[in-house]
């Protein structure tokens, strides 16, 4: 595999943990992650599976930086990198219009609004929302929304990608378009970590899997070996 | 830490659209929009003026004036910490979506709220000139108040977003300590008339002395007292420098304590 590649940032037994409200004045931590471990290597696309509330997406935050560790470390190997989440419909303010949301979401996602004004016309047609898109995004249907969303988060270029299970979304033509765009986008150079449930699309875009199981990373490398691993578990 | 640091361009920009949206989204509301904006203190003075200048018998000119001043510069602040203070928590649901500075929330709400007091403050001025007292040049520190009581807002405002996602039944409490501080911040008292021993623990509390100040240099010709500047000054400077090692330390905590 490539490990030579360079490494973008490194995982050391990483924990995180939740206050639940537990009554009066008493709080309970709720560990979502205790033990993970991992490297991300540029330009991989590295998949995350596991059942579902096994804080695949608590992960996500953390390497997005929203969130610290309580436990662990993480250390970035390059400072200057940019790593987003890729949050649909992010801060989106139903009485303004798609136009203003395009703006403002894209500046939440991290990019200038000079940026985002630059690639209006690509997220226009992309959205392929014509004349709705001057109107508020009040008067959009749910797929029209997610349309937007979509397009505006699509046009966004963080130098990681950090996907939780969006890559297609609204009607079956649009899903068609927008999964495929996502690929295209996971296939080039980018750096990905992508959580998702679907086997035969971890199959199709990741270089390595990680295996989470009780917050703890399990199992990783190669893709094949991780799945078998994680399916043998699931039959027990 | 895990996100490269922007540029302080990016930030204020940030602010300037969030807080940009936020009044397009309030004139929006409603049927008169924008209008609002006018009306809303406007109705709020009319109700004061009718309880005190009628029912109290407390009209003349002078008193009204005094009061009118009083309920603007109090209502840009109240309505400010009280709205600011919420903000981390109003915000849970992006903070968990995207990184950023947690610090943007309250000030969002600073600059929404301060825009709509200038429009208030134009419309008192204005007021104020057409009614007997016409400018003079004791107006010309009219910036350094406004500015000093910014500052104070702003201190307060991101205290108390800070602390709230940790005590969120704190909420409940500083509503009700703005009340009482609507009672003592001499906004329809002129603290001054008061016993001098008295006197000398109101002005503790910024607010009166803000008051007084903008009495002061608005209606009756005096300038402001240099100490009662400077106190407030440094004040709020400790405020604020306590408010950012908050917003420093739990950068990344609060998304996870915030409820969703």
């Amino acid at each position: 595999m490539n490990q030579q590649k360079s490494k973008i940032l490194s995982l050391h037994n990483v924990g995180v943990f939740y206050r639940r409200a537990k009554g009066f004045f008493s709080h309970e931590k709720y560990w979502a992650l205790t033990d993970i471990s991992f490297n991300l290597y540029r330009g991989e696309t590295l998949g995350i599976v596991g059942k579902n509330g096994v804080g695949k997406s608590t992960l996500l935050r953390l390497l997005a930086g929203i969130i610290s560790p309580n436990t662990g470390q993480i250390i970035i190997h390059n400072k200057e990198i940019k790593i987003s989440l890729i949050s649909l419909q992010a801060g989106f303010l139903p009485s303004l219009t798609g136009r203003e949301n395009t703006i403002l979401s894209g500046m939440l996602l991290g990019e200038t609004k000079k940026k985002m004004e630059y690639r209006m016309e690509d997220i226009i047609t992309f959205s392929e929302l014509g004349e709705f898109f001057e109107q508020p995004v009040s008067a959009y249907s749910t797929g029209m929304r997610a349309r937007l969303g979509f397009s505006i988060a699509y046009h966004v270029e963080p130098d990681v990608i950090l996907l939780d299970e969006v890559l297609g979304v609204g009607d079956e033509e649009f899903r068609i378009k927008s999964t495929e765009a996502m690929k295209k986008r996971i296939h080039s150079d980018k750096t990905v970590v992508l959580v998702s449930h679907s086997v035969p699309l971890l199959r199709e875009v990741c270089n390595r899997l990680v295996w989470v199981e009780g917050g703890k990373s399990k199992a990783q490398g190669d893709v094949n070996t991780v799945l078998e691993q994680y399916f043998l578990s699931m039959k027990k | 830490m895990l996100n490269f640091q922007k540029s302080y361009k990016y930030y204020f920009d940030l602010v300037f659209q969030q807080s940009k949206a936020a009044l397009r989204v309030e004139a929006s509301r409603g049927y008169l929009g924008v209008l609002w904006w006018i009306l809303e203190p406007i109705m709020y003075m009319f109700i004061f003026y009718m309880a005190f200048a009628h029912f109290f018998h407390r009209g003349s000119a002078d008193y009204i004036m005094e009061l009118l001043i009083g309920l603007v510069t109090w209502k840009w602040f109240v309505s400010t910490v009280v709205m600011g203070s919420n903000s981390l928590m109003a915000n849970a649901n992006l903070m968990n979506q995207v990184y950023l500075p947690k610090i943007i929330f309250p000030i969002t709400t600073v600059v929404v709220n301060t825009f709509k007091f200038f429009i208030i403050l134009i419309l008192l001025l204005l007021f104020l000139q057409f009614s007997s007292k016409t400018i003079s040049w004791t107006w010309t520190f009219l910036p350094v108040i406004i500015s000093l009581q910014l500052i104070l807002i702003m201190s307060l405002t991101c205290l108390f977003s800070a602390v709230m996602p940790f005590f969120p039944d704190f909420r409940i409490i500083l509503e009700n300590l703005m009340l009482m501080f609507f009672f003592i911040s001499g906004v329809f008292v002129d603290i001054s008339t008061f016993p001098l021993k008295l006197q000398k623990y109101l002005y503790i509390n910024p607010m009166a002395t803000l008051i007084s100040m903008y009495r002061k240099i608005l209606l009756h010709k005096e300038l402001p007292g240099f100490q009662g500047l400077l106190y407030i000054f440094i004040l709020s400077l400790i405020l604020l420098s306590f408010s950012l090692v908050l917003f420093y330390k739990y950068d990344r905590i609060y998304p996870k304590i915030s409820v969703r």
